[in-house]
C-alpha cells in the first residue's frame, strides 16, 4: 500500500478510490446502456432507481418496512444467541449431552429455513411471530455449531489451571470456557446474523405470497408487492440494493465488535 | 513409618499409574512403585529422561489425575481432586489471554483461598504485593500477549503464590526461556520462595526439570527417576549452603552432585536418542 511518507490525505483518498472505483464504473456503464440500448421506459436505470429511492423513502414507507424487518431479525437473533450459546456451552462441556443431542441437531441443520415455512405459517400465522420464528431457526445452527466447536478448542490447560486455583465448576464454565470460546462464538454470531438477514427477506417474500400481499410487512414483503402487483422494476431494484447494503453494514458492524470485544487477539 | 516424626507434608505410597489405550485396550505403565515422603518447606526437584513419568507424578499430586493404585496424601488427607492447597505452575504458564496481569494474578482469590475470606481491599493489597514481589510493578494492566516470556513466567509465578497454596507444583516452569534468563530467574525463584510468607513457614515445592544443574541449584533433595517403566531410581540430598547464589555454581560440590546425578541418568538418556540401544561413538557428554 502507500509508503509511510505519503500524506494522510493521500492515503485516505486512495483508499476511497479503491472502494468506489469499480462500483462507479459499473453504475456508469449501466446508465449508458439504459439510455442508449434499452427499449422500454420502465427499464431500471440508475437515474430512475435513484428517484424511485427517494420517492419510496418519502411516500412509500421504505424506512418503516426496513425497520420492521430489522426488528424481526434482531429479536430472532437474540433468542438464538441465548439458546445457541447456552446449549453450545453445555454440549461442548458434557460429551454425554452432546452425543445424545447430536443426531437430532444434525438431522435438522441441513433443513433450509424456507423448508419449514409451511409449518411455521400453520403454527404462527402470517405476521411477525412467523417471520421471527424463521429467523430464530435460521440463526440457531451456525451459533450452536460454532459454540460447540469453540468450546472443544479451549486449551485444557486453562481449565486445569482454574481448577487448581479452587475455582468451582460453574464458574470455570462462565469465567474461563466462555471467554476462551469467544472467538468462535463471535464468528458464529456474525455468520448467524448474515444468514438471519437473508432468511427474513426470503421469509417475508414467502409470507407475502401466502397472504396475498397483505399484512406481514417488512422489506421482503414490499419486494413481493412490487413484483406481483405494481410490477415496478425500479422499486424492486431499490429494495435489492437496500437489502445488500444492510447486509454489508451488519457484517462490518460485527467485525468491529469482534475487534473490540477481543483486544487480545492480533 | 516412624510415628515420632511429624507427618510429612506429602506422602506417596506405592503409587502406580497405568493408561489404557482407548481403541486397543493396551495398558501402558506410566509410573510404578513410587514411594516418596516430602517434608513441609522442602524444595524437591524431580529429574529424569523423557518419558520417566515426571509430569504424570505431578498431575497425580495436583489431583488432575488419579492413581491406578496406591495413595497420595497431603497433610494426611487423600488427594482425589485439584484444589487450591496444591497450586500448579504449568510449562506454558496457562495464563488467561483475555485477562490483564492484575486480573490473572487475582483470579483465584475471587473464590476464596483456603481458609481465608478476603475483602475487596485485602484482595487488592494481596495482588499488588505479589505483583511487586515478582518485579512486575507498572505492568498490571498489560495483557499476556504484550509480555515477554520472562514476564509471563513471573505472572504465572505470582498467580501461583497469590492463591496461597501450601504445596507448589511446578512443571518445567523455566523451560521456555533462554539460558541466560533462566539463570537469573532461578535465583529470583529461590528469593521469592524464601520470601513468599505473609506467613512464617516456607512453602513446600516440587519442581520438575530436564536440567540437572538447575535441579541441583534449586533443591534440598533431587528425586532421580528412570524410565521403562517410570519409577524413582534414587533420591539425592543436596548439601549445598543456602542462600544459593551465582557462586554456588562454582563450588566443587556442585559439580560432584551434577555428575552423580548424570551418572544415574546417562545410559537412559543415550538410549532415548538412539533407538537401537548402541552408544554413540563420540564420548562427548550430552547435556539433556
Amino acid at each position: 500500500m502507500t509508503t509511510a511518507t505519503a500524506s494522510v490525505n493521500g492515503t485516505a483518498w486512495s483508499r476511497v478510490l479503491q472502494l468506489t472505483l469499480v462500483p462507479l464504473v459499473l453504475v456508469v456503464v449501466w446508465q449508458l446502456w439504459g439510455m442508449f440500448l434499452a427499449s422500454d421506459e420502465r427499464t431500471p436505470v440508475p437515474s430512475r432507481v435513484i428517484t424511485t429511492f427517494f420517492d419510496l423513502v418519502a411516500n412509500g414507507g421504505l424506512i418503516g418496512a426496513l425497520l420492521q424487518s430489522l426488528t424481526r431479525v434482531v429479536v430472532g437473533f437474540a433468542i438464538s444467541l441465548v439458546a445457541g450459546t447456552t446449549l453450545g456451552l453445555l454440549m461442548g462441556s458434557y460429551p454425554a449431552l452432546r452425543d445424545s443431542l447430536d443426531p437430532i441437531i444434525e438431522a435438522f441443520r441441513p433443513l433450509a429455513p424456507m423448508a419449514i415455512l409451511p409449518i411455521v405459517l400453520l403454527w404462527f400465522g402470517t405476521g411477525t411471530p412467523a417471520a421471527t420464528a424463521i429467523v430464530t431457526y435460521a440463526a440457531f445452527f451456525p451459533l450452536l455449531v460454532n459454540t460447540v466447536h469453540g468450546v472443544s478448542r479451549v486449551d485444557r490447560k486453562l481449565v486445569q489451571a482454574a481448577s487448581t486455583m479452587g475455582v468451582p465448576r460453574p464458574s470455570v464454565l462462565m469465567r474461563v470456557v466462555l471467554p476462551a470460546a469467544l472467538p468462535s462464538i463471535l464468528l458464529g454470531a456474525r455468520l448467524s446474523m448474515g444468514i438471519a438477514w437473508t432468511a427474513i427477506i426470503a421469509a417475508e417474500l414467502g409470507v407475502g405470497a401466502k397472504s396475498g400481499g397483505g399484512t406481514s410487512g417488512g422489506i421482503g414483503q414490499m419486494m413481493f408487492v412490487f413484483y406481483s402487483y405494481s410490477i415496478d422494476l425500479n422499486a424492486i431494484v431499490v429494495c435489492m440494493i437496500v437489502v445488500g447494503v444492510v447486509a454489508l453494514l451488519i457484517d462490518r458492524l460485527f467485525r468491529i465488535a469482534e475487534r473490540r470485544l477481543m483486544p487480545w487477539r492480533q | 513409618m516412624n510415628t515420632a516424626t511429624a507427618m510429612p507434608k506429602l506422602r506417596l505410597t506405592n503409587v502406580l499409574k497405568q493408561f489404557v489405550a482407548p481403541r486397543t485396550g493396551q495398558l501402558t505403565t506410566a509410573v510404578t512403585d513410587v514411594n516418596l515422603d516430602i517434608e513441609t518447606g522442602e524444595f524437591v526437584c524431580v529429574v529424569g529422561p523423557s518419558g520417566c513419568g515426571k509430569s504424570t507424578v505431578m498431575n497425580l499430586v495436583a489431583g488432575l489425575d488419579t492413581p491406578t493404585s496406591g495413595t497420595i496424601e497431603a497433610d494426611g488427607k487423600p488427594v482425589t481432586a485439584p484444589g487450591a492447597d496444591r497450586g500448579v505452575m504449568f510449562q506454558d504458564y496457562a495464563l488467561m489471554p483475555w485477562m490483564s496481569v492484575y486480573d490473572n494474578i487475582g483470579f483465584g482469590l475471587n473464590y476464596g483461598t483456603p481458609g481465608k475470606g478476603f475483602t475487596k481491599e485485602q484482595r487488592d493489597e494481596r495482588v499488588r504485593h505479589f505483583v511487586d514481589l515478582v518485579g512486575l510493578k507498572g505492568s498490571e494492566k498489560k495483557y499476556p500477549h504484550q509480555l515477554s516470556g520472562g514476564m509471563r513466567q513471573r505472572v504465572a509465578l505470582a498467580r501461583l503464590l497469590a492463591n496461597g497454596p501450601d504445596i507448589l507444583l511446578m512443571d518445567e516452569p523455566l523451560g521456555a526461556l533462554d539460558a541466560q534468563t533462566r539463570l537469573i530467574l532461578q535465583v529470583e525463584l529461590l528469593r521469592i520462595w524464601g520470601e513468599t510468607a505473609l506467613q512464617k513457614e516456607r512453602k513446600t515445592a516440587i519442581f520438575i526439570t530436564h536440567d540437572i544443574e538447575e535441579a541441583v541449584f534449586l533443591a534440598d533433595r533431587v528425586v532421580v527417576m528412570s524410565t521403562h517403566p517410570g519409577r524413582v531410581k534414587a533420591v539425592i540430598p543436596v548439601d549445598l549452603p543456602r542462600p544459593r547464589t551465582e557462586h554456588t555454581r562454582a563450588l566443587p560440590r556442585f559439580g560432584q552432585l551434577g555428575e552423580q546425578i548424570w551418572n544415574l541418568i546417562r545410559d537412559e538418556a543415550y538410549r532415548a536418542i538412539d533407538d537401537t540401544g548402541d552408544k554413540p561413538v563420540a564420548a562427548a557428554s550430552v547435556k539433556q
